[in-house]
């Protein structure tokens, strides 16, 4: 089957003891960070690449982005046809003008609008559900795709399904650092496709102008004169977006439930706070249960010049102009130096306790979105009666790599 | 909940004071700002550092020393945490502030570059952890309270109010019939609903593993004094015979006592006629310290028993013997030191200069006017320069020390002496322990806040502020002192500086409230209350 076509998500994981063996380094990358932030918290792994595990070193990485620059653009110049996306680019005139556009037409007034959408879906599909439901594929990921890609203006493709392209392209530009020949290939199928599918959108909607979406504003701005909305940047953005976007919700927010589900009391206030209607408690659940399983263990950054890391302390380490850094903030959220008893669960933690969105110059564009809308996608199955795990294997959060693949629970 | 109370003094480059106050008054200026911050003053701190009780920035100007920036902070829980969350509250002009510091000369100037350079973005809270002063005293006026409690009880009392005054606005208040032991529950099944943490047990104030904590760490201070104030004796008691050593030890102690009853008694025009005696003290204090003196014995025996087997090959019974002997020899002898040093520290305090008339800068009083009394807490910063001498080093840390530990003892329901006005009160040596910084944060306005100090608690202010240079004249470092109410009282606003940034998270809660607040909430955690407890509870609604 091409990968245009098919409907698989996610493609085939690992079996057998490949795959215990990488269930085996999840499990113990808690432990495995413990160590490093206390004995080594910069540490050198092969030639040229290193690992910060501190809150402060992660913060500094993140921060210091003139000398610590994303690895994203030769991926995204696959993906995109060599258009710039300011993903790709340091903090430079070209990323502020780019991103300050698309703020005018994401915008923070959208939000109530965006919960409201998530949560009505979100109460949809588990009424449907009949008392059992897969929290990845049938919930989470099916209210994110389609609640995004109405956001957005992008329609599923015809003959394809956005959930598969945007997931697969997902994986090649923040997963695949061994640059598989096999996801290459169906990438090279996928990225033009989804390209064409958003040109014609384009072209379909200057004629039909539709709803109130992101493209239809960028639409609007580029029929009023403003030179910034040309068709490839605004295709570009679109495209960027739906890589980057939907497909994290489907891993991170199954995350979340099965750390709530792993402690009873806690989930009995999420819930209770899922009844009440009181929606920033929940997100307090649901943000802190993130804690405990984030989106990824770190992300990698390339030093554009020699760097101290940690400069004046005891492990101040000089990381040379090339060397690949992972900043793993997933140690650093538990980092107990910087975020109070950090294995206690403690919905009301501030802010500063979390980086699941990155930190700094190129913190996730849709962290407001995020922030109003995850814990919603939880919510009307929390507020379910008798919620519980399904029995056997697949009541258990199954992985598949980096991905969230099945979490199966029953109410009523 | 163990509170923390910390400050960091860094050195302001010189020209750069007045850019680090207008830096300090931008940031009090921009209050409110942060759109999730909830409403009023400072609202982000709530949200965003939600450990904090109170904190403070100041700068104070230089005479002696180059000008001296301040942050006084008063939080729950590690102090780690604590940073972080604050440079991610106020980060940004954190680094402002910092870049009008001096680079130190010690190892800490590294650091210090790589927060305060161009463009600079490392994380600025591995330099405050570095740079933060443990004070030498501190004192939590509700010890064991955290902020979020305080605060959810403050709610509760509010509801209480609105419960017991609109329970029926058109007829006979229900509550006016009701015994007290109905009352209460009558209220509590109307509050129940709304405060769910009723039904749940209180977190302990002060967990057994602090209240042992302060108990060891007090014996072990007491244990130490003696020992220290026995080591003359006991090395005299190993080179003299035993008789010529009692004779010494009696000649020397008349010697001193005779002494100090001619240089004793006050200086003409410094007395203050005071109710404090050392003998009454003594005799109060007699049966714990024969205690204290009976521990010393047992683990000084217990430690020296073994050491003296290993260097002199004797028995136990023997080795048992000459231990004990040796040491009640040289306990003999503490009265004699005692005598000794308390006879240095009066010769020196006669000899002390003290200011009968502080200069304080209009503009600064006025400064400090503009900014008091607009709530019902108060602030108030201080830094004092040391007085000189080995025996004055030596006093003012063990005497810092071991206050510092009766206080974590006695004062632990709001208390000081009598006064109730102290929320978070601390003294930490700055500039290489030249000079002394006071920090307090307290109820009502200045002037009643020192009184009430003056009034009560002259003694322990007296003993905590006394090595301060230009402090009124003192005797046997707690006698008048303090008690000289107005030179007192004009000698600490010479000290103070402008509260430029003061912060409290419970802007309209005095101490007393706080308390009468949680034994409120206790009473109401309480699912039965007899008719008496209950009329004792009901007093404070």
């Amino acid at each position: 089957m091409s990968a245009l076509t098919s409907r698989d998500v996610l493609r085939p994981g690992p079996t057998g003891f490949k795959a215990w063996a990488q269930r085996m380094v999840f499990a113990l990358m808690p432990y495995f960070f413990a160590f490093l932030r206390r004995w080594k918290p910069v540490m050198k792994m092969g030639k040229t690449n290193y690992l910060t595990s501190r809150y402060d070193d992660v913060r500094e990485v993140f921060a210091t982005d003139p000398v610590f620059g994303v690895v994203y653009k030769p991926h995204l110049d696959v993906i995109m046809g060599d258009q710039p996306f300011f993903l790709g680019m340091g903090d430079t005139p070209e990323y502020r003008h780019d991103t300050d556009a698309m703020r005018k037409v994401v915008r923070a007034d959208d939000l109530p609008l965006l919960a409201a959408r998530t949560e009505a879906q979100a109460e949809k599909i588990v009424a449907e559900a009949g008392g059992r439901i897969d929290v990845v594929d049938t919930l989470v990921r099916r209210v994110t795709f389609t609640m995004l890609g109405d956001y957005l203006g992008v329609p599923d493709p015809p003959g394809g399904d956005l959930r598969v392209w945007g997931t697969r392209l997902f994986e090649f530009q923040f997963v695949d650092q061994g640059n598989d020949p096999a996801l290459r290939k169906e990438v090279d199928e996928i990225a033009p496709a989804l390209r064409m599918h958003i040109q014609n959108e384009i072209a379909r909607r200057r004629i039909d102008t539709g709803n109130d979406d992101v493209l239809a504003r960028c639409l609007a701005l580029q029929k009023a004169g403003d030179a910034a909305y040309s068709d490839d940047f605004i295709r570009t953005s679109l495209m960027g977006f739906i890589v980057g976007g939907p497909p994290q919700p489907p891993m991170v927010v199954p995350q979340a439930m099965e750390q709530l589900l792993r402690r009873p009391q806690v989930l009995a206030e999420a819930q209770a706070a899922a009844r009440a209607d009181d929606d920033a408690r929940l997100r307090g659940y649901v943000f802190e249960a993130m804690r405990f399983d984030p989106l990824a263990p770190g992300l990698p950054r390339v030093a554009l010049a020699d760097w101290t890391i940690g400069r004046g302390t005891s492990h101040a380490t000089v990381i040379p102009a090339g060397a690949q850094v992972l900043a793993a903030f997933a140690s650093a959220m538990m980092d107990p130096r910087r975020v109070a008893d950090p294995k206690r669960f403690d919905p009301d933690r501030p802010a500063s306790d979390y980086m699941h969105f990155g930190f700094g110059l190129h913190e996730c564009f849709g962290r407001h979105i995020n922030h109003a809308t995850l814990h919603l996608m939880l919510k009307p199955l929390l507020r379910q009666p008798n919620l519980r795990r399904a029995a056997g294997k697949e009541g258990k959060l199954r992985k598949s790599g980096p991905f969230a693949e099945r979490l199966v629970v029953t109410y009523g | 909940m163990r509170q923390t109370t910390l400050s960091v003094a860094l050195e302001v480059k010189p020209e750069s004071y007045d850019h680090l106050s207008s830096l300090l008054d931008r940031l009090r200026n921009r209050r409110s700002t942060d759109p999730s911050g909830g409403e009023g003053p400072f609202a982000d701190f709530l949200t965003r550092v939600p450990a904090l009780h109170f904190m403070s920035l100041s700068v104070f100007p230089g005479f002696d020393y180059d000008p001296l920036f301040v942050i006084e902070a008063n939080f729950d829980g590690a102090r780690g945490p604590f940073w972080a969350q604050l440079e991610s509250a106020i980060g940004p002009d954190l680094r402002l502030m910092l870049r009008c510091c001096k680079r130190p000369l010690d190892n800490d100037g590294p650091l210090f570059d790589s927060i305060v350079a161009a463009n600079a973005r490392a994380p600025i809270a591995p330099y405050l952890e570095r740079r933060a002063l443990t004070p030498t005293v501190y004192h939590h006026g509700n010890r064991g309270m955290t902020r979020d409690r305080i605060l959810a009880e403050h709610a509760l009392f509010e509801a209480t109010r609105v419960e017991l005054r609109c329970a029926n606005v058109d007829g006979p208040n229900p509550y006016r019939v009701l015994s007290p032991s109905q009352i209460h529950a009558k209220l509590r099944a109307a509050l129940l609903p709304g405060f769910g943490w009723l039904d749940h047990s209180a977190p302990k104030r002060i967990p057994l593993a602090d209240n042992i904590a302060d108990w060891a760490r007090l014996i072990g201070f007491v244990i130490a004094a003696v020992f220290a104030l026995s080591i003359p004796g006991l090395i005299l008691s190993l080179i003299m015979p035993t008789d010529r050593y009692f004779i010494l030890l009696a000649v020397a102690f008349l010697g001193f006592a005779a002494m100090l009853g001619k240089i004793g008694v006050a200086l003409p025009g410094t007395g203050v006629a005071t109710r404090f005696s050392f003998l009454k003290l003594f005799f109060q204090q007699l049966l714990p310290l024969v205690l204290f003196v009976l521990g010393y014995l047992v683990i000084a025996v217990a430690i020296g028993t073994p050491i003296s087997m290993l260097f002199t090959a004797r028995s136990f019974d023997a080795a048992w013997h000459g231990m004990i002997t040796w040491l009640l020899w040289g306990l003999a002898c503490v009265p004699v030191t005692v005598a000794g040093i308390v006879f240095w520290l009066r010769v020196l305090e006669r000899g002390d200069a003290s200011q009968d008339a502080p200069p304080v800068d209009p503009k600064m009083l006025r400064e400090m006017a503009r900014r008091e009394d607009w709530i019902p807490q108060n602030h108030m910063g201080s830094i004092v320069l040391i007085k000189p001498g080995i025996l004055r080093m030596i006093l003012i840390r063990a005497g810092h020390l071991g206050l510092g530990l009766v206080l974590r003892i006695v004062a632990r329901q709001g208390y000081l002496g009598s006064m109730r006005t102290i929320h978070f009160a601390h003294w930490a040596m700055v500039n290489n322990k030249s000079r002394l910084m006071f920090f307090s944060n307290f109820d009502q306005t200045w002037e009643s806040y020192l009184d009430d100090f003056i009034e009560k608690a002259h003694a322990g202010l007296t003993l905590a502020w006394c090595c301060g240079v230009g402090f009124p004249p003192t005797r046997f470092l707690v006698k008048d002192g303090a008690s000289h109410g107005r030179q007192f009282k004009e000698w600490a606003r010479h000290s103070m500086s402008v509260s430029r940034f003061w912060y409290s998270a419970y802007k309209n809660l005095t101490a007393e409230q706080i308390e009468r607040n949680f034994r409120i909430a206790i009473g109401l955690r309480k699912r039965t209350l007899s008719d008496k407890d209950a009329a004792l509870w009901i007093n404070d609604l």
